[in-house]
């Protein structure tokens, strides 16, 4: 079904990002998180509040909306803004709607946010928080599964048994990943870690250890989308938004496949390389939602990197690391350099591409894949190409 | 132990947990297509229909895949627990998660069969354990 509504691919880029520092209580709250973030990134562009006539976030009831954050900066009158239901899964949804709000004229400057105190306030580890009022709640958490550690255990469990991934190809990627966020001054964990320390760290719910897990994470990061056009004539150089496409997911609900070993990633990969004009081959550089080492691994190869079944001898292979055929979280990834739920992952992309991620630059990279959660727990996903202007 | 936590119901769902305090598990078939579907809602996904029955069916399945859980995610589960995942044989494209009723750990595709157990707020909880053990 080849649907076409708008001539899309780069005609919108990211003109800008900015941080908060990432820490594990930020003591503000998370108004002020996204104000600081959002400034951070317009500064990083050329630009000022003046400017942008679009806000847009996604929360989980966690955080502030941007009918909050635009009063809050003197921006009264936007014209388009988006405040997405949902989790990591939507995590690059919401920067690949604003992209098409700016390729169809309906706002010109966009600025997107994820801003979380997720360690201090309220943590997505599931420790201690409510249940969320979701009907698939009653299926499991009276069984004692609830937190997103376990659920992803269980798939990732699934996927042992069916192509003998093994804990070594697990460990292989969170230690690849700490050693790229040694490089990165912004990255919590910054203490190199050996396989054996992986293997060593307590278990969280087995076949998952305390470093199969991401972080919690207390920060914001937030991205200025605009016209290609007028991105050229910002401060950094333009990356552009080649492509966007959103998925569905694994759902609890009969009639699906249920196969848990295969995400929605499968079957988004090719509506998003088709509307890039690229495949995989072409990719330089890939930041992977890492929520669990599983997520990385289960991705590579439903993005297409490698045959089904052979994620983990990939890892194992060297192949995501740094100097490898395709470094894959290269600031460190949520498990090492933070969790803000899928936003800084399309930050670091977006570094990449400018060639200003320092210690940790993969050379002459020019096209990069960054993904959102792939299906799992929330049926949805979403995911980005951007290129090198 | 697992943690203890009382969950809502719903409109689609409380005649299937009022079915499990009764010892039955049950499927909804679609009047239509003949579909088996499993949790409870109004719509056949396969020919998007409302009509269907209540049918009891035997509680077995396949064990998919199991965690054990060791970080005190809720009160009162500081000691190891088993969650299974289990395709049950009556709606196989179906995963339904329970607790494990075994004192070793499941093995990957074995028989499992379902275990009424009393849950937190009245309701009965589909547990599995090894069929034919
Ligand atoms: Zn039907």
């Amino acid at each position: 079904m080849a649907k076409r509504l708008l001539d899309f691919r780069d005609r919108t880029a990211v003109a800008g990002v900015g941080y908060t520092p990432f820490t594990k209580d930020s003591g503000v709250s998370t108004l002020t998180l996204a104000c600081r973030a959002v400034l951070s990134a317009l500064d990083d562009a050329g630009l000022g509040p003046g400017d942008v006539d679009g806000l847009a976030t996604h929360r989980v009831g966690d955080s502030a909306p941007p009918t909050l954050v635009g009063p809050a900066l003197g921006i009264r009158d936007l014209s388009w803004h988006l405040d997405q239901f949902g989790g990591g899964s939507v995590s690059h949804a919401v920067v690949g709607q604003a992209a098409l709000a700016v390729a169809a004229g309906v706002a010109e400057t966009v600025v997107c946010y994820r801003a979380i105190n997720a360690r201090s306030e309220f943590r997505m580890g599931g420790t201690g928080r409510a249940l969320p009022a979701s009907p698939e709640v009653q299926y499991q958490a009276p069984y004692g599964l609830f937190a997103p550690p376990q659920q992803y255990a269980m798939y990732a469990r699934a996927h042992m048994l069916k192509y003998g991934t093994t804990a070594e190809h697990f460990g292989r990627q969170a230690v690849t990943q700490r050693a790229n966020a040694v490089k990165n001054p912004r990255a919590l964990m910054r203490a190199p870690i050996t396989l054996d320390d992986y293997l060593a760290s307590r278990w969280i719910a087995e076949p998952f250890r305390l470093l199969d897990c991401c972080l919690e994470t207390d920060g914001a990061c937030a991205l200025v989308v605009t016209t290609a056009e007028r991105a050229r004539d910002l401060r950094r150089p333009p990356v552009l938004v080649s492509a966007a496409a959103w998925g569905g997911g694994e759902s609890h609900l009969s009639g699906g496949p249920a196969d848990p070993t295969t995400t929605a990633a499968a079957a988004l990969a090719p509506r998003l390389y088709g509307q890039a004009g690229l495949g995989p081959r072409e990719v330089d550089v890939a930041q992977i939602y890492d929520c669990f080492t599983y997520s990385v691994i289960v991705q590579l190869e439903d993005y297409g990197f490698c045959p089904k079944g052979e994620g983990g001898p990939y890892v194992a292979s060297g192949a995501t690391a740094l100097d490898g055929e395709l470094p894959v979280n290269t600031h460190g990834g949520f498990l090492s350099e933070g969790y803000v739920h899928g936003m800084n992952h399309v930050a670091e992309a977006v570094s990449q591409l400018r060639g200003d991620a320092g210690d940790r630059q993969v050379p002459g990279a020019e096209v990069a894949l960054s993904t959102a959660q792939p299906g799992y727990v929330l049926p949805a996903t979403s995911a980005l190409i951007l290129r090198k202007d | 132990m697992r943690p203890v936590f009382q969950v809502t119901t719903d409109r689609d769902s409380a005649p299937w947990w009022e079915r499990t305090g009764r010892g039955e598990f049950a499927v909804q078939r679609c009047d239509a297509c003949g579909r088996a579907r499993l949790p409870a809602r109004a719509f056949c996904p396969a020919c998007r229909t409302e009509r269907w029955h209540w049918e009891a069916a035997e509680p077995e399945g396949t064990v998919e895949s199991w965690i054990v859980n060791h970080q005190a995610f809720g009160a009162g589960g500081g000691e190891p627990y088993v969650v299974v995942m289990v395709r049950p044989a009556a709606v196989p494209d179906c995963l339904l998660h329970g607790g494990w009723r075994a004192a070793r750990e499941p093995v990957g595709g074995e028989r499992v069969r379902g275990v009424f157990t009393p849950g937190a707020g009245g309701l009965t909880l589909v547990d599995w354990e090894p069929a034919g053990e």
